[in-house]
């Protein structure tokens, strides 16, 4: 037949290209395969490279499967993958694969024959790749050496230059807000937070009251955020007192808490130029356990009638108990946390509430340091950058246009 | 005053101010039984030397107003004829002052936003104006404090500070501070300060003990008894009281004219407080009022607390915004570009700053031409603007105020700084003093307040004629009928109503479709952003309105909700201003700007549109 004719000089043709493409020390190729009648042919185009974006741990090789591989295993049961220092000998077997493998990243040891020692992988040693086509009726046929490559460690991985991005855009946003609230000192635009705005205003309703002011700084450790930024506020209120002359308590659950805060009130009431009316008493440890803590500070805003309560920090189940008996007891409340199951009982039951971050962004809207200024803002303007590419991307994404989603993907 | 108020026909009533005494007849028509303001005399005042008597500039004015009249107002004694008949004599004479520089006070209170802020509202609803404010948080040395008060010499002191039951020791601090001073009343030697204690009642005893001895105390109730709640009438009522006893019998004259009048001696701002508030409270309104002078501005509200739905009642005193000796420091606190905005002509700013300076140092010139009088207007609206936004930031609810909330307000959580002047809400806004009151055409009024104001949604617009709110505030504590019926008839003169959407809608885009029935016949049309638009509807004459703002303008009901009304008119008609709240912005390129403004003055009719556009070729 015409077409069995067609075949045969295909045949013929392939065997003589790849007798002519077979490097000198191959292994050597069985010209057609006795079960199946193809041609035995060793995988073809192997091509090893360095692993892009790695530390240098792996060397990754691609190579085109014989053309009777169909994955099925029939044909061809598999790869395996032969590693050496030396183009022409010495390979040894660093992995077995399936079949329809057509990629492979080498990083593992390779098995000496003889001594049965592993050999690892070592970066930046040359190495000789060779791939050998594993025949299910036995024989095998092995590709022509690839190399000299090397496992070369990466400076910079490009799959996640959206990552590079963005972090130089956020510092870039920084270093630009910070020179800006630097020029413009304090007129540099922070939306108002009520409950801050409102601390004067509660000092002053004590003042008026001639009752004393109750500070609470959470059940937090003292490295806790949430209690970190309390110490900003809990310095103002001070500073605040001071100028009023007004009584100032600060009970702590913590010891170390209760020695900063310490510190925290003295300093303010220096720098507020009275510091004859600071005393060490004002701020005291409690006790570490919760309810009781709870219960005895409770009590104090029901014997000392407090005209301001101020709960910053990080709290927990005490949240509710503590500021239902303020609110019983007729003080303003103002709270923050950035315990969000805690919000809602501060919301109900404070006259102000700073809600999650705003927690954070009290000290920058207080203290109108360029440096916090600067961050918050950008902090701000990054959010609202996510913000718009989510909205943006959802968009995209529903009518079929993916680029946006293609420039921000990380890949690792 | 022992005479009923039915037995009341004749009134005459004076307003002895720094340089002149006004005085106006009222009499009762008893055809149209109702009380009306029929003449007006005019002399300089005498307090000064070479006369030192208030009286004389009294009876001159009041000779011109017997001479004006044809009625016999004073007797061969040249005394005030007392008893009307038809032809001669009055039922009653009242009389305000605000001769010698007013009022004078100083307020002093423990916390400047809480108890100092009431004490100065007290003392500034009574018609003083307030000095200093002395508090204990005011950042001042108590050494500067003392100095302050000795340097000041005001007229009277008002104490306050904490609540009934609170602090103690901070009031005793303020009282020692006064005793510390040792300070010496402006007018009268030999005489004890007033100073009036209207604060914790427990520190009654302690505050006596420091001030018995050096000032003359007098104790009333606490004006914040708690916190959530003020009570100012017993302070403004000392004032008052206090005024006459110490202050008014000191002063040249005025001895002998509180023995004439029939009822105390009121200062002038507090009588037209007194009248703006009764008017409000009389016909339900929310009221603005505003009396720009040379020296000072005062700006009257009252406006519904949002908090307990009761209306407040608040005054300020703006000392540094005036139309002449004070027009410097309108420059200075509005910049020039603000100024110039409003001028519908090229003007560089050596010629504005020139006229500014003259205007200070000649200030009892008034405007010859037109340019003069575009470039006073213009900085009328400045002036007017800036004395507003004081006086936003001072009527505000009251501070330290405890709040019950719910989980829904976790978002939408308001401080107690918010402002009760809420511009939708205002229904009259009054404007008087001579920018105002005299101004060539009426059209000119309502362009100022307009610009300077920016009511919101419906409102209508006033001046008072003559600057008769004085004479009416003291009438009104006496014959509260008469006072109301002659400022509404005479002392008011209704300029129109102004209906402004709210809202920032695109340039040129639709704002309002509005359809108006007017005497004339129907007018609708589609008001579109940036336009202003002028219907006549005279005095007294009422239209059936309607308004249909789009979506994103407001006319009162909500955003693109129809309103449907009766609006008044007035000596300008309906103006109908598309220009949006917060009030669009004129462009920057100075063309563009002229052109815009041409545009709302000629529609408005401000202006002699030739001779203006004159002005801008030459």
């Amino acid at each position: 037949m015409q077409t069995s004719g067609y075949r045969q000089a295909f045949r013929i043709l392939i065997i003589v290209m790849l007798w002519a493409a077979t490097p000198a020390g191959s292994l050597g190729v069985e010209p057609e395969d006795a079960g199946t009648g193809l041609p035995v042919i060793p995988p073809m185009n192997l091509v090893a490279a360095d692993t892009p974006n790695d530390n240098g741990n792996g060397i990754t090789l691609r190579w085109d499967c014989p053309p009777g591989d169909d994955g099925s295993g029939a044909v061809i049961s598999g790869y395996v993958v032969l590693r050496s220092e030396n183009s022409r000998e010495g390979y040894l077997e660093t992995a077995v694969l399936g079949p329809g493998t057509a990629k492979y990243i080498d990083n593992g040891p390779a098995a000496d024959p003889v001594t049965g020692e592993k050999i690892h992988f070592i970066r930046n040693k040359p190495y000789y790749y060779r791939v050998a086509a594993r025949y299910a009726s036995g024989y095998r046929a092995v590709s022509g050496a690839s190399g000299p490559v090397q496992g070369r460690a990466q400076w910079f991985h490009d799959g996640k230059i959206p990552v590079l991005t963005a972090t130089v855009l956020f510092f870039a946003l920084v270093i630009l807000y910070i020179q800006k609230a630097r020029l413009q000192g304090s007129e540099l635009y922070v939306r108002p937070i009520a409950g801050m705005k409102e601390i004067d205003n509660a000092i002053g309703r004590a003042t008026e009251m001639g009752r004393p002011i109750l500070y609470v700084l959470g059940l937090g450790s003292p490295e806790d955020i949430a209690t970190i930024a309390s110490y900003t506020i809990l310095a103002r209120v001070a500073r605040k007192t001071a100028e009023y002359r007004t009584e100032l308590i600060v009970p702590c659950n913590e010891p170390i808490v209760m020695t900063i805060a310490q510190e925290t009130v003295r300093n303010a009431y220096m720098e507020a130029g009275h510091p004859d009316a600071y005393s060490d008493d004002m701020v005291f440890f409690v006790t570490s356990m919760q309810f009781a803590y709870v219960a005895a500070v409770n009590g104090l805003m029901l014997r000392e009638k407090t005209a301001t309560n101020c709960y910053f920090g990080k709290f927990y189940a005490e949240s509710l108990l503590l500021s239902e008996t303020g609110n019983i007891a007729g003080s303003i409340q103002v709270a923050g946390t950035d315990e969000v199951a805690q919000l809602p009982f501060f919301v109900t039951t404070c006259d102000y509430t700073l809600i999650g971050e705003e927690l954070y962004a009290a000290s920058a809207y207080l203290g109108r340091d360029p440096l916090l200024l600067g961050a918050l803002k950008a902090q701000d303007f990054a959010k609202a950058l996510v913000m718009i590419l989510i909205v943006a991307g959802a968009v995209l994404m529903s009518f079929g246009i993916d680029w946006l989603l293609e420039i921000i993907t990380v890949r690792m | 005053m022992t005479q009923k108020p039915e037995d009341i026909k004749v009134i005459i009533a004076t307003d002895c101010g720094s340089t002149t005494t006004k005085a106006i007849l009222i009499q009762y028509d008893e055809e149209k039984g109702e009380y009306r303001q029929t003449y007006r005399g005019e002399a300089p005042t005498t307090v000064e030397s070479p006369f030192e008597d208030v009286t004389k500039g009294v009876l001159n004015s009041i000779s011109e107003l017997s001479e004006l009249s044809g009625r016999e107002l004073l007797d061969e004694n040249n005394m005030i004829l007392k008893k009307s008949s038809p032809s001669e004599g009055a039922d009653i004479y009242i009389s305000t002052s605000s001769a010698g520089g007013g009022l004078q006070m100083m307020v002093a209170g423990v916390v400047r936003s809480m108890t100092a802020e009431s004490a100065e509202r007290a003392a500034l609803g009574a018609g003083a104006i307030v000095m200093d404010v002395i508090a204990s948080n005011d950042h001042r040395l108590p050494h500067e404090q003392i100095e302050r008060i000795r340097q000041l010499r005001p007229d009277m002191i008002l104490l306050s500070g904490g609540i009934d039951g609170g602090t103690k020791s901070h009031v005793v601090d303020l009282a020692e501070l006064i005793s510390a001073a040792d300070p010496k009343p402006r007018l009268g030697i030999g005489f004890k300060l007033p100073v009036i204690y209207a604060g914790n009642r427990d520190a009654r005893e302690e505050v006596s003990g420091t001030l018995e001895e050096k000032v003359d105390l007098v104790i009333v109730d606490n004006l914040r008894p708690v916190l959530e709640k003020e009570n100012l009438g017993p302070a403004r009522d000392k004032i008052h009281d206090m005024f006459m006893e110490h202050v008014m019998q000191q002063a040249p004259g005025y001895k002998k004219l509180m023995e004439w009048t029939d009822s105390p001696i009121m200062p002038t701002p507090g009588a037209v407080g007194a009248i703006i508030e009764r008017v409000a409270q009389l016909y339900d309104l929310q009221v603005v009022g505003v009396d720009i002078g040379g020296a000072t501005t005062d700006v009257f509200s009252v406006f519904v607390d949002p908090e307990d739905e009761k209306p407040v009642f608040n005054r300020t005193v703006s000392a540094n915004l005036g139309m002449s000796y004070s027009i410097s420091n309108i420059l200075a606190e509005a910049t020039l570009p603000n100024i110039s905005r409003w001028v519908p002509f090229p003007i560089d700013e050596r010629e504005l700053r020139n006229q500014i300076k003259n205007k200070m140092i000649r200030p009892t010139t008034i405007p010859q031409t037109l340019h003069s009088l575009a470039v006073e207007q213009a900085i009328a609206r400045e002036a007017l603007r800036l004395a507003f936004v004081q006086h936003k930031s001072f009527a505000t609810t009251l501070k330290g105020v405890q709040k019950q909330r719910t989980i829904a307000d976790a978002f939408v959580q308001t401080g107690t700084e918010g402002t009760i002047v809420n511009m939708m809400n205002l229904d009259l806004l009054v404007g008087s003093g001579g920018v105002l009151s005299h101004a060539p055409r009426r059209n000119q009024s309502a362009m100022m307040m307009i610009d300077a104001f920016r009511p919101e949604g419906i409102t209508r617009l006033a001046v008072d004629s003559i600057f008769m709110m004085p004479h009416l505030g003291v009438l009104s504590e006496v014959h509260p009928k008469a006072a109301t019926e002659v400022f509404l008839k005479d002392c008011l003169v209704y300029i129109g109503t102004c209906i402004a959407p709210v809202g920032q809608i695109k340039e040129s885009k639709d704002v309002m479709k509005y359809s108006i029935d007017l005497p004339q016949g129907r007018q609708e049309g589609m008001l579109r952003q940036g336009e202003m638009l002028l219907f006549p509807l005279g005095v007294g004459e009422k239209a059936s309105a309607v308004f249909e703002p789009t979506g994103k303008a407001d006319v009162g009901a909500g955003k693109g909700t129809r309103v449907e009304t009766v609006v008044h008119g007035g000596v300008v008609g309906l103006i109908l201003d598309g220009r949006g709240r917060p009030l669009m912005t004129v462009p920057d390129d100075k063309d563009a700007r002229i052109q815009q403004m041409l545009s709302w003055l000629e529609n408005l009719k401000v202006y002699n549109m030739d001779e203006l556009k004159a002005l801008g070729r030459a």
